[in-house]
């Protein structure tokens, strides 16, 4: 157990590390790694734990970037850059307000049901965004440059991003050890059998939601900021969607440390093995997870523990 | 003769759409006894365990949990309440370890999370399985899946413990030592109430059994008494020698 902390600190102490001793392009590279192990970590917290599988956690991002989007916009007149941390946190609020309205009459769907209402609702919200004129989606919303003048910007975002990892992991170590993360365990397993143990199976399930939400949320506002400029295309990316799914999946679904070892390992596939064959890279995404369902469901987690615990993966349930 | 019934129903009645699976049952499980149900397939015996345990309403009649009114309420009220309930086909959490599955039974349980590890350790010992306290559930024999769905029950610390055919599939030893097991649960201050098809097991174990066929009550009493009821010998008894194979 020390040695697995000393491990996640001596990580992210190499992170924070980063900017100063590796070249701008590596940092990018490793930003992208934060970003994408926090939101394949946020999503497992619903879709590993509980084994309820969103297939469109990407309107928590887009939730989460349109909402300082829309303050910028519509309250700031395109300034208040040193308000960012409350408008990231606000975009963090507003994902899980969001989540919760829905989470009533969604979370009573099971298995593949859930995951494809969750599709229609990144789908359905995105298009409005593009639709409503006040929201103004479709022409899209600048975000004021919110790093400090003695930082360059990819070196603040990438210090953010760090962070937000940081956060979502100690959540998520918190969740699987606590009692809320083995009544998760529980649903995924059965969830009439954790009800009947007394499992406040419904409660759960809302929380799970709404946690994931919140991180999600979170790491969407601060991708709105880094990208500084926000459109529905850029936020409501069905691939986003897919992306966090891919990781968990590939990594080892229902561990903390999968998500992030499956963001690792298609981060620096697709940006540097793959970056110069744009044409290849989905391609071999694409080959990758079906060679990763097909020969190590458990994830690469699973392949290395060699304890294969067959069809427990939470797999949706029909 | 004051203190009222772990667990009394009356007049319990369910119906699906036309279907009576239920009709009219009273019974009362008095504290501290191993009590029985018994009936051919199809007369209303896991029906009448999913209404006490809250996983379907009744229709009609009434249910009362150590003296209070419960009807209607909701599993998870059941659960908390100390009612505790081990399934005819054994559940366990597949991708989870025998240790893991108890530790849920005792992390909700009635008590809360107090003493998880000890409830766990003893539910273990209890039904002898804390040999594969680190097994993976998914591919344990009958036997102890049985053991299992037993512990995990009881570590939840019940009041009331259901238990739905414990010994089906079970092999004469395996038998004796799960009724041996519901002996000492019992002996612990835990009230049973089981569902059994295995005669031997329900006439050895039960101080009263309850026997009911096409969702009626047809006879009641001490293991003797029912034995000898010729309705019970009519109904039940014919039909459990067909349904034996099966």
């Amino acid at each position: 157990m020390t040695i697995r902390i000393a491990a996640v600190l001596l990580l992210f102490a190499a992170l924070a590390a980063a900017p100063a001793f590796v070249p701008p392009f590596e940092v990018r590279v490793l930003s992208l790694f934060c970003f994408w192990g926090a939101l394949s970590l946020a999503w497992s917290i619903l879709g590993g734990f509980a084994g309820y599988w969103s297939f469109g956690h990407t309107v928590f991002i887009g939730v989460g970037a349109f909402v300082p989007g829309l303050i910028v916009a519509r309250l700031l007149d395109g300034g208040g850059a040193e308000l960012m941390p409350l408008m990231v946190l606000a975009g963090g609020l507003v994902s899980a307000a969001f989540a919760a309205v829905i989470a009533w009459p969604l979370l009573r769907l099971r298995g593949i049901y859930f995951a494809i209402a969750m599709l229609g609702v990144a789908q359905v919200t995105g298009e409005l965004s593009a639709a409503i004129e006040w929201i103004g989606g479709g022409i899209g919303l600048s975000l004021p440059d919110a790093a400090p003048a003695a930082l360059a910007p990819e070196a603040f975002y990438h210090y953010v991003f760090v962070g937000l990892l940081a956060l979502t992991v100690g959540v998520a170590a918190w969740v699987r050890g606590a009692r809320f993360g083995q009544g998760l365990l529980a649903i995924r397993e059965d969830e009439d059998t954790a009800r009947m143990l007394a499992v406040p199976t419904e409660g759960y399930k809302i929380a799970a939601l709404v946690l994931s939400a919140f991180l999600t949320g979170l790491l969407g506002a601060t991708y709105g900021f880094s990208l500084g400029y926000i459109t529905t295309d850029s936020v409501f990316r069905t691939d986003f969607s897919l992306n966090m799914i891919v990781h968990a999946l590939l990594g080892g679904i229902g561990t903390v440390a999968g998500p992030l070892l499956g963001a690792a390992v298609m981060v620096v596939l697709t940006q540097v093995v793959l970056g110069e064959m744009l044409n290849l890279h989905l391609f071999a995404t694409g080959a990758l997870v079906v060679a990763m369902v097909l020969l190590a469901p458990q994830g690469l987690l699973g392949l290395w523990r060699r304890r294969a615990r067959r069809g427990a993966d939470g797999r949706p349930r029909p | 003769m004051s203190a009222p019934p772990v667990l009394e129903v009356r007049g319990l009645t369910k119906r699906f759409r036309g279907l009576v699976a239920l009709d009219g049952v009273d019974f009362a499980v008095p504290e501290g006894a191993i009590c029985g149900l018994i009936g051919p397939n199809g007369a209303g015996k896991s029906t009448l365990f999913n209404l006490v345990t809250g996983f379907l309403p009744p229709s009609e009649g009434e249910i009362r949990f150590r003296g209070a009114p419960v009807t209607g309420w909701s599993p998870q009220q059941a659960g908390r309440s100390g009612i505790a309930r081990a399934f005819q086909i054994a559940r366990p959490f597949p991708g989870l370890t025998v240790r893991q599955n108890v530790r849920i039974g005792a992390l909700f349980g009635r008590s809360g999370p107090r003493d998880v590890e000890g409830a766990t350790d003893s539910a273990l010992a209890l039904l002898g399985i804390e040999d594969l306290a680190d097994r993976p559930a998914e591919g344990l024999t009958v036997g102890h899946l049985r053991r299992l769905e037993v512990a995990r029950a009881l570590a939840a610390r019940p009041l009331l413990l259901l238990a739905d055919e414990p010994c089906a599939g079970l092999n004469p030893a395996e038998t004796d030592a799960m009724i041996a097991a519901l002996r000492r649960i019992r002996d612990g201050g835990v009230t049973i109430w089981l569902v059994e098809h295995d005669m031997r097991a329900v006439m050895g174990v039960c101080d009263r059994i309850l026997v009911i066929a096409a969702g009626r009550a047809i006879a009641e009493g001490t293991p003797g008494e029912v034995a000898a009821d010729p309705a019970v010998i009519a109904a039940y008894l014919g039909a459990a020698e067909e349904s034996r194979g099966a």
